[in-house]
């Protein structure tokens, strides 16, 4: 017989596994902005990953409700086919999440190295504050 | 552009500030023409680069000159270049090791049944049919053949890393001889550059076929690349000089103490442990470090699990009443231990099931099943080290390939950036770029929530309540 809440969690289980879906949607989605330098789809896609990241652990919290915290009885049948889904959801998500990460490591580093190549550029408008101070160019900063 | 005047004070502060906006000026003239003809065919691009201009000294006091446009465009072009051939050699070394690692995850799966894991499976199986039957010849030889998988298991294994490591010991011959073909073509382009330079022509062409080898170059090996009046000075990434102007300087290999080939630079120094990067950088991590790695916990499994069952083997008696004889055998170098291991035992008798002699007894049986299921010196037990073993070649072959597919997009985000007109604009760029920061903390942070939601996922359904 299933029961309120065996349909509560097999709402909330499919929930998220759409969630897990949509979130290695937005990863690739991400990883495509940054290769095409194309910030504002980037951000647009960090965005929506904040707010399915909230989801994904607001879900992941009322799922994993220990079976001990509840009555014999109350507790849910186990969907084997729901949970094989989710499991590989969470592979697919997992293996791209690392080349995510790989990712943001190398451009981060690329970014960083720009931005303070302009951020010296910059610097040789600004007014001389005192003797040498115009010593520190962009290619000594660098 | 109007010469330095040294005056002190606000004058002179005024004339930096009034270089520094013509100079702005030119750079977006040059950016507006870009755009406007940036679908003319044939048209080059102008660029705008900046200058210090040289100080001024008034009395104790020296005040800067203020920058002059010069060509910043080419300054950030250089950077992104630089940036490229670092990424390219990153990709290259990932490449090399993701292929050489997916060779060893063959000899490590458990598709084929005869990986370590299912041979360690079988020798329990075995065993506990020995224990329900202890007088069963069949149940004896059952446990002889089990122990014989398991040899040939964990030889098999062995040898695969033995030959994954002599292709990448192979690579680093090849590679080292494509290097010295390039570091002597781009050494006859220096000079053939310098002595165009000097007559007052133009070596463009031969400056974009030195560009083109020299990327070449960064795909074999890390290099690191400076610009002087001879040319260009490449050296690898600890120093080494590879090209110095017209001159270039040959790699050697030889063969070391430990059997694999070794990289001598022209004054006969080995610098194999400091070469990183390209083909050359990931075929000797991998060769030894990763490979190297994996063999020497291979044979401590081989080595403490032999140990463990012949000292269990030692506290019983086989079916002719004799003390138990060692069941395995290893050589006594140990780093020969998982491919040399082997059955000692000649006759199905000889497996030590009982303990006290008499026939049927199956007393034993709880030393020899302990030196599978009890943790070895290691701290583990034999699965899980092996297991341990497994996921770090997975693990492994896994960042190899998710390494090299994230270094090509970010190589794509480079090219898109050097290529990109609009971004002639350093203020909006330099915008986008802190933009771009931003951003990637954010998205540091949601990585980080990623990898929690693995733990709580492969947690639901066995610990958790779904």
């Amino acid at each position: 017989m299933t029961t309120a809440g065996d349909q509560d969690r097999e709402s909330k289980a499919a929930e998220y596994l759409q969630s897990l879906r949509s979130m290695t949607d937005e990863l690739e989605r991400a990883m495509q902005a940054i290769a095409r330098n194309a910030l504002t789809d980037f951000e647009e896609s960090i965005d929506s990953q904040q707010v399915l990241s909230a989801r994904l652990a607001r879900l992941a919290d009322d799922l994993c409700v220990p079976l001990e915290a509840q009555p014999a009885i109350a507790r849910p049948q186990m969907d084997e086919d729901m949970m094989r889904q989710i499991r590989a959801a969470d592979d697919t998500l997992q293996q791209l999440n690392r080349r995510y990460a790989a990712l943001l490591q190398h451009s981060s580093r690329s970014v960083a190295l720009m931005a303070s190549f302009f951020s010296s550029f910059q610097g040789q408008f600004q007014e001389a504050s005192g003797p040498r101070s115009k010593h520190q160019t962009w290619s000594c900063q660098m | 552009m109007p010469d330095v005047i040294v005056m002190g004070g606000l004058n002179t502060s005024l004339l930096i500030g009034m270089q520094a906006l013509e100079a702005t000026q030119g750079a977006l003239d040059a950016t507006s023409n870009n755009i406007a003809n940036a679908n003319t065919p044939g048209y080059t691009r102008e660029v705008a680069q900046f200058s210090e201009n040289a100080e001024t000294v008034s009395g104790s006091g020296v005040s800067g000159g203020g920058v002059t446009l010069v060509g910043l465009q080419s300054v950030r072009d250089e950077l992104l270049n630089l940036q490229i051939q670092q990424q390219t050699s990153q990709q290259s070394s990932a490449d090399t090791q993701s292929s050489v690692l997916q060779q060893i995850q063959s000899y490590f799966s458990t598709s084929n049944g005869g990986d370590i894991a299912s041979a360690f499976s079988g020798f329990s199986t075995s065993l506990s049919q020995l224990s329900a039957n202890p007088s069963s010849s069949a149940a004896q030889q059952g446990v002889l053949s089990a122990g014989q998988n398991l040899a040939n298991a964990f030889k098999s294994a062995a040898n695969g890393l033995t030959s994954a490591q002599s292709t990448a010991n192979g690579q680093v011959t090849q590679t080292v001889a494509q290097i010295n073909t390039l570091t002597s073509q781009i050494g006859q382009l220096n000079s053939q550059l310098s002595q165009l330079t000097a007559a007052g022509q133009n070596g463009g062409t031969i400056q974009d076929q030195r560009d083109e080898l020299v990327q070449q170059l960064s795909t074999l090996t890390g290099v690191s690349v400076t610009q002087n009046s001879d040319g260009e000075t490449i050296t690898t990434g600890n120093g080494t000089p590879l090209v110095m102007g017209g001159q270039s300087f040959t790699l050697q290999t030889t063969t070391g103490s430990d059997g694999m080939q070794h990289v001598l630079d022209s004054n006969g120094t080995d610098i194999t442990a400091s070469l990183q990067g390209g083909q050359l950088g990931g075929a000797i991590q991998v060769r030894d470090q990763v490979i190297s790695g994996l063999s020497t916990q291979l044979n401590s499994l081989a080595s403490q699990f032999v140990t463990a069952f012949n000292a269990a083997q030692a506290q019983g008696f086989d079916s002719n009443g004799n003390p138990g004889q060692n069941f395995f055998s290893v050589p006594a170098n140990a780093s020969d231990a998982a491919s040399g291991l082997s059955v000692a035992l000649t006759d199905p008798s000889q497996v030590a099931i009982s303990s006290d002699g008499s026939a049927g007894s199956n007393g034993n049986i709880t030393n020899l099943s302990a030196a599978l299921t009890n943790a070895l010196p290691s701290g583990q037990t034999a699965a899980a080290a092996y297991s341990s073993i497994v996921f770090q070649v997975g693990n492994s072959a896994a960042n190899a390939s998710a390494q090299s597919t994230a270094i090509g997009l970010n190589l794509q985000q480079l090219t898109n950036q050097q290529g990109s007109v609009s971004a002639v604009d350093t203020n909006e760029e330099a915008t986008n770029l802190l933009r771009f920061q931003t951003a990637y903390e954010a998205a540091a942070r949601i990585i980080s929530t990623i990898q929690q939601l693995n733990t709580i996922t492969l947690n639901m359904g066995t610990s958790g309540g779904y």
